[in-house]
């Protein structure tokens, strides 16, 4: 299953196609390279699991070892709080794909504005049109989806992987940013 | 008369370009390409236009208003059949009439054309006008025509507004020629789902919007008497208005519950009519026996016109099977042929059904190919592929689990490379479940009338009643009828007031208490806080638009004929009214949708809805954007950010508690008004998102807006903000509505 392809079958892109993730290094040198990078992370947080541990913890892990700040989305918010996390932000889906169109937007002072930003947690095609808003209007940012599936409108993507696959992958990329598994 | 009776396509440009110019339209396009001239595809990737000029945004503007376009030419073409059929029934002098109570009838069609329409006559006037806008709003998606996005949205705006006039003209014609419910809040109880159909007699299923051709069958039924030997029972919008003609007829279900219902063979015949139905339900009919009779021009479904052949004839051909089906133009003729084949059908189809039984299911899912190719093409993500493995060792759970959360398109079956009929898997997995499907809702009441809108005008403007829900068009996904069930419990519990219609008054209809009732059967349908109302069909939505326009004339007493944009600034301004659709799908939920956005009305719809690709987002953090009019000084006024969007997608049910909310807030709040929805919008963000909003400093503008019971933590709040007092103004978008004309023409 290791395609470059839309995990849903009618979701057909256009010219441009997302960069395929071969190696988890790629994610560490974009970070690094970033100025301003910012992490969404939506509401499939809350169910998923990863690493033996729940998707929030592996963010909170990340954005730690990174100092990326997070926006987690609607009520994907509420599980961060409860965890005392404090580098987290409350916005919608929609709010958050609006703010990003605008080059001097940041989610907090001197936090941006954002040249890099990383996506995992949606349902698959409301993250395939969030890619392509800003794909087509905020050409000043990267994106990099950390989801299982690919998506042709991010800059870079995972191809359609294997569950265990994609947990190693998400592995190499904490470990490699120092976060601990 | 106000300025603008019959708008054209331009004339109210300057409103829908104020209000597009705070709700930025934020483009998510599926795809960068342009496929719709021979001078394409053209690449609109990286800021390139394509040959004919057009960028993304322009194209993605310019694929809104093709939506709207469509929804609207839906519902005008439905009007137009419903007036033209009863002009020739009734003739053109024939009065319209929404009952007692009722003074402003027609609010909207009043308000946009500056026509009271008295008779059908002029319910075909108001009609022509709505087809000559329309043409021209379609014209302007042709290639090289208009180039703007702001342009193409504000057409958009422009054949909303058209639609909801012919939304109002078909229902008006409709209440007013068939007896419906006229603007009543006590409209019977009736019965759903299919445990309410009596397997004993003949049943005759009805899909789609337009009503005509089942009135006939009910009237074909009663003259022979032969009612008590068949169940009309109909699904989608058809549905609700056959039990607005006759309570004793019974709804099946929304749109989504086609498939399953012909499938599990329960209809003897299939009649269709217009709008929502499966375009290959004649394919599905055919493997349970069930006659398809086609009635409109809209959807011939490719059978033979046997309009001019004898009943007789028509009929044994439909019984022996040496026709699937049929398509009759003459509605006499399709009330006796449909009502003669049922009952003929009856005894011979013995309610043959499809559905494979549960061994043949498991034999069948042990050769499935494990290719995920069903769960690549569901729409809601469902784990289809993992419950076939499981029927395959004989636990049928997981299919019962997917069919709770199936909205019946069966692509799965399409992709499946083994052609299995997943759906009907599912189907059968979870027969022990639908087939206790049994539930009452409120019957369709109408337009709601001036007397409730004498009662409740004046708490609405003033914000203690906190605001108006709509709950509008499919409910289809994720968690139809419960998450909208939900929604709509809460905010009624909260005073608010809850109106539906179209498929998601039955979704929310089946979900019962622990005595068993509906939230129908436990709450009122007045227009009043706290009351669950439907108001009918999808026609039926001018309804709700025209309680909204009928606050600002009755409780304002502004003027209504021609008179929109002032109306519209009142309503934007001052009325906390929510449109919602949750599962909307189709291009009229887009086009009804765009109606409330020229209202200045927000709308909410749930995830699926992002595939509308355009939200209309407000920015909060921008105070330039949140300026209004004060009418009696003429000053500029800062003002909160409300209501926030004007058009948005929510991730879950629990980003619509919230926005829900927050976006009944209008700057003309009382400061009690203020108070009461903040308070609910405090609770629910604490609730669901878990923390006190960091944003209600800015919307207080006198401290007499804090909920006294959260004082010390909003006031904590203002400190760190260093609030400062705001006016509370006489607010209005449009300069020129400045008392004593203070303002100038902007």
């Amino acid at each position: 299953m290791m395609r470059a392809e839309p995990w849903q079958t009618a979701e057909v892109c256009g010219p441009t196609k997302a960069q395929e993730l071969k190696k988890t290094a790629v994610v560490g040198a974009l970070i690094k390279k970033a100025k301003h990078p910012l992490i969404i992370v939506g509401a499939q947080a809350l169910t998923e699991q990863t690493l033996k541990k729940s998707m929030v913890d592996y963010f909170i892990e990340l954005s730690k070892a990174t100092k990326i700040p997070i926006v987690a989305t609607g009520n994907t918010i509420k599980a961060f709080k409860e965890k005392g996390f404090e580098n987290a932000y409350g916005y919608g889906a929609m709010e958050i794909t609006g703010r990003l169109q605008d080059p001097d937007w940041m989610v907090a002072p001197k936090k941006g504005p954002h040249d890099l930003v990383l996506t995992y947690g949606f349902p698959y095609y409301m993250e395939w049109l969030m890619l392509s808003a800003l794909i087509n209007f905020s050409p000043h940012i990267k994106t990099v989806t950390l989801g299982r599936y690919y998506q042709p409108h991010a800059t870079w993507s995972f191809p359609n992987l294997k569950k265990q696959k994609w947990n190693d992958a998400l592995k190499e990329i904490l470990t490699a940013a120092g976060g601990t598994e | 008369m106000g300025p603008t009776p019959m708008p054209d396509v331009t004339t109210l440009r300057s409103w829908d370009h104020k209000l597009l110019t705070r709700y930025r339209p934020a483009y998510m396009p599926a795809c960068q390409l342009c496929c719709l001239c021979t001078f394409g595809k053209c690449d609109l990737t990286g800021g390139k236009r394509g040959a004919c000029g057009l960028d993304i945004e322009g194209q993605s503007a310019r694929i809104v208003l093709a939506a709207a376009n469509i929804g609207c030419a839906a519902h005008l073409a439905h009007s137009r059949h419903m007036v033209d059929h009863m002009i020739h029934e009734f003739g053109p002098r024939f009065k319209l009439t929404q009952g007692e109570g009722v003074e402003i009838e027609a609010p909207v069609s009043r308000l946009v054309t500056g026509i009271r329409p008295r008779t059908l006559e002029d319910a075909s006037a108001i009609l022509d006008y709505c087809e000559t806008q329309l043409t021209h709003t379609l014209s302007a998606v042709h290639t090289g025509q208009e180039g703007s996005w702001i342009d193409f949205e504000s057409k958009a705006f422009h054949v909303g507004m058209i639609d909801q006039v012919g939304m109002e003209i078909a229902d008006i014609a409709q209440i007013s020629t068939l007896g419906f419910p006229q603007s009543d809040p006590e409209a019977p109880l009736v019965e759903a789902g299919i445990a309410s159909m009596d397997p004993k007699k003949a049943m005759i299923l009805a899909i789609g919007h337009n009503v005509v051709p089942a009135t006939y069958i009910m009237d074909y039924a009663a003259e022979t008497g032969v009612s008590d030997n068949i169940d009309v029972a109909g699904i989608c919008c058809t549905a609700w208005d056959i039990t607005r003609y006759e309570k004793k007829a019974k709804i099946v279900g929304p749109i989504s519950w086609q498939l399953r219902f012909v499938r599990a063979g329960f209809a003897d015949v299939v009649v269709v009519d217009e709008q929502c139905i499966r375009t290959d339900i004649l394919e599905h009919a055919k493997k349970v026996n069930s006659p398809v009779i086609a009635t409109c021009d809209k959807s011939a479904m490719g059978l033979p016109d046997r309009t001019d052949d004898d009943v007789d004839d028509i009929v044994k051909d439909l019984v022996s099977g040496k026709t699937p089906g049929v398509y009759l133009r003459d509605h006499e003729k399709i009330g006796e042929v449909v009502v003669k084949t049922a009952i003929k059908m009856h005894p011979k189809r013995k309610k043959k059904g499809s559905l494979p039984s549960k061994a043949k299911i498991q034999e069948l899912a042990q050769a499935c190919r494990q290719c995920s190719e069903c769960v690549r093409s569901c729409p809601n993500d469902q784990p289809v592929m993992d419950a076939v493995l499981a029927a395959a060792e004989g636990n049928m759970g997981p299919l019962a689990d997917v069919y709770s959360e199936c909205i019946g398109c069966a692509r799965c079956e399409s992709a499946c490379p083994n052609e299995y009929e997943l759906h009907s898997w599912m189907v059968k997995a979870a027969e022990s479940d639908w087939k206790q499907e049994q539930f009452m809702v409120r019957s369709g009441r109408g337009a709601i009338k001036d007397t409730e809108i004498r009662t409740v005008g004046q708490p609405i403007v003033f914000g203690e009643i906190p605001g108006v829900i709509a709950h509008v068009g499919c409910a289809n996904y994720p968690d139809g009828g419960r998450a909208i069930h939900d929604h709509a419990e809460e905010f009624a519990k909260r005073r608010f007031i809850v109106v539906f219609s179209g498929c998601a008054a039955m979704t929310v209809g089946t979900i019962k208490d622990e005595e068993g009732k509906s939230i129908y059967e436990r709450r009122p349908g007045t227009f009043d806080a706290g009351s669950v109302l439907n108001v009918g069909s999808c026609v039926s939505n001018s309804h709700i638009a025209g309680a909204a326009i009928k606050i600002a004339s009755i409780f304002a007493k502004r003027n209504l004929r021609g008179n929109y944009e002032e109306i519209a600034d009142y309503i934007h301004n001052r009325v906390g009214a929510v449109g919602i659709s949750w599962g909307a799908m189709s291009q009229k939920a887009a086009s009804i949708a765009a109606g409330f956005w020229r209202l200045g009305v927000p709308v909410i719809v749930g995830p699926h809805g992002t595939k509308y690709r355009r939200m209309l987002l407000g920015r909060a953090d921008k105070d330039e954007s949140w300026k209004v009019w004060d009418a009696r000084t003429g000053n500029r006024v800062q003002i909160a950010p409300g209501p926030e969007h004007l058009f948005y997608a929510v991730e879950n049910f629990e980003e619509l508690m919230v926005m829900t909310a927050r976006l009944t807030i209008r700057p003309n709040d009382t400061s009690k008004g203020r108070a009461i929805k903040l308070s609910h919008y405090i609770d629910l963000h604490e609730k669901y998102y878990g923390y006190f909003p960091e944003d209600i400093h800015r919307f207080i503008r006198r401290e007499t807006d804090i909920p006294i019971t959260l004082k010390d933590k909003i006031k904590a709040q203002m400190k760190a903000n260093k609030w400062e007092e705001k006016a509370i103004p006489d607010p209005t978008l449009v300069r020129r509505l400045v008392y004593g004309g203070n303002g100038g023409g902007e």
